[in-house]
């Protein structure tokens, strides 16, 4: 895969934060931040959990660069994985009802390539979006939820309306799919 | 529990990244993750297969007090120094670096204290090691410093407690004795006296009788807060 400029400047701005240069570390958020507020927001759905959320999450980072590279990741998907796991803890503390928005995540999942970005993550979301694809309408739809809006498997049965067991195969299914799909297209570079 | 491998392994990792793994379930496989390289590895892996899911979602502006916070928080770390009372473990272990409840509780003093009237300069709140919120600092226009201890310290017969403005640079500097007990302290200063110049953060310690004999800190630190500017703040408390 060609190196994308944008993610190795990223990665950069992480070993140098890993140094604890500070410089470094306001560019990484700055380059970041908004992407990052929006996947907490839409899971945490209230503006002050978010900003504590994004808050606690590059004081981590920050803490943390240096495990970085151990990591092995794209930086944006290192990042995002620590948003979204605080996110999901924040939600466990605070949820009753869900909040969705079921246009976004139709939108995000039905729409057609990503915008214009890092190649790798382009390639990435590509292949992500063509093995979503594949899926049962229902598998997709399930899937959706939980990624962008941190719906557990019984929110899920509520939301859509089906028992919990059905929802949770159709969970299992189609993210075994999904990789057998993505595997294929590493594979075949396609 | 025994280490998942294989399919188990597979669809754990997965629901764990999507977020369907909840609670305690969620937890053990955090610890089994920690202590297996291999299903972390598996764990690496679906992140970076999932994750761009949600590359084409719009982003959000988050506000500008989210990052002056972070700031705050890992200022310590920058300003490195030989003497114990600026070295990061030091504060790091005072627990300058907690987590989002000091500055909620931050936002919210910054919106009791604000008013029409005496509008404070800066706030902070003193936290002591463990994070308990043990003092609230104000300083009011044009020269009044509101010391409020939220709690009494116990066991302090025979202690002084002093306050101590932490500049940027060189040792901490005393603005007087606090009293321990659950109210406020005024000590009249005046915004450009030297002592405030530089100042970064407050601290409380415990002192002989009267205060510290060197005219620097002897005694434990028994909590401390970085200083905010509270201006931009106050007509956006969270």
């Amino acid at each position: 895969m060609t190196a994308d400029p944008n993610q190795e400047r990223l990665a950069q701005l992480l070993s140098r934060t890993a140094l604890a240069d500070r410089a470094a570390f306001e560019q990484l958020y700055n380059a970041t931040r908004s992407k990052l507020f929006a996947v907490s927001l839409r899971i945490v759905r209230e503006r002050f959990l978010a900003e504590e959320v994004l808050q606690d999450s590059f004081v981590s980072i920050w803490n943390h660069a240096s495990d970085y590279a151990r990591a092995k990741s794209a930086p944006l998907t290192w990042m995002t994985a620590i948003v979204r796991n605080r996110s999901l803890d924040v939600v466990r503390r605070t949820r009753e009802e869900p909040d969705i928005d079921e246009a976004l995540t139709l939108a995000l999942v039905d729409e057609g390539a990503a915008p214009e970005r890092e190649a790798l993550a382009r390639s990435d979301a590509h292949h992500v979006r063509t093995c979503l694809d594949e899926l049962e309408p229902e598998q997709r739809q399930s899937i959706a939820l939980a990624f962008f809006h941190g719906l557990s498997h019984s929110e899920l049965a509520q939301h859509i309306g089906r028992p919990l067991g059905t929802v949770k195969t159709h969970i299992r299914r189609g993210l075994m799919r999904m990789r057998d799909c993505l595997a294929r297209a590493a594979v075949t570079g396609d | 529990m025994r280490r998942p491998t294989g399919e188990l392994a597979h669809a754990l990792a997965a629901e764990y990244v999507l977020g369907t793994l909840r609670g305690r379930a969620r937890r053990r496989f955090e610890a089994m993750m920690a202590a297996d390289p291999a299903l972390a590895q598996t764990v690496r892996g679906w992140e970076a297969w999932i994750t761009p899911m949600g590359e084409a979602a719009p982003g959000i502006e988050p506000p500008a007090r989210v990052w002056r916070a972070i700031e705050a928080r890992v200022a310590p770390a920058q300003r490195a120094k030989p003497s114990i009372w600026s070295s990061v473990g030091f504060w790091r272990s005072w627990g300058l670096l907690t987590g989002g409840l000091a500055a909620v509780l931050l936002s919210f003093f910054v919106y009791l204290s604000t008013g029409p009237r005496g509008e404070p300069v800066f706030v902070a709140v003193l936290t002591s090691a463990t994070s308990q919120p043990m003092g609230v600092v104000s300083m009011h226009s044009p020269n009044l410093l509101r010391v409020r201890v939220v709690k009494n310290w116990p066991s302090m017969q025979g202690k002084s407690l002093e306050l101590w403005v932490v500049p940027d640079q060189g040792a901490p500097r005393s603005l007087g004795l606090v009293r321990n007990e659950p109210g406020d302290t005024l000590i009249t200063i005046l915004p450009t006296d030297p002592r405030v110049r530089g100042a970064k953060a407050l601290a409380i310690s415990a002192e002989p009788p009267g205060g510290s004999p060197t005219r620097e800190p002897t005694g434990p630190m028994l909590c401390s807060g970085m200083i905010a500017p509270v201006r931009q703040a106050a007509r956006t408390p969270i």
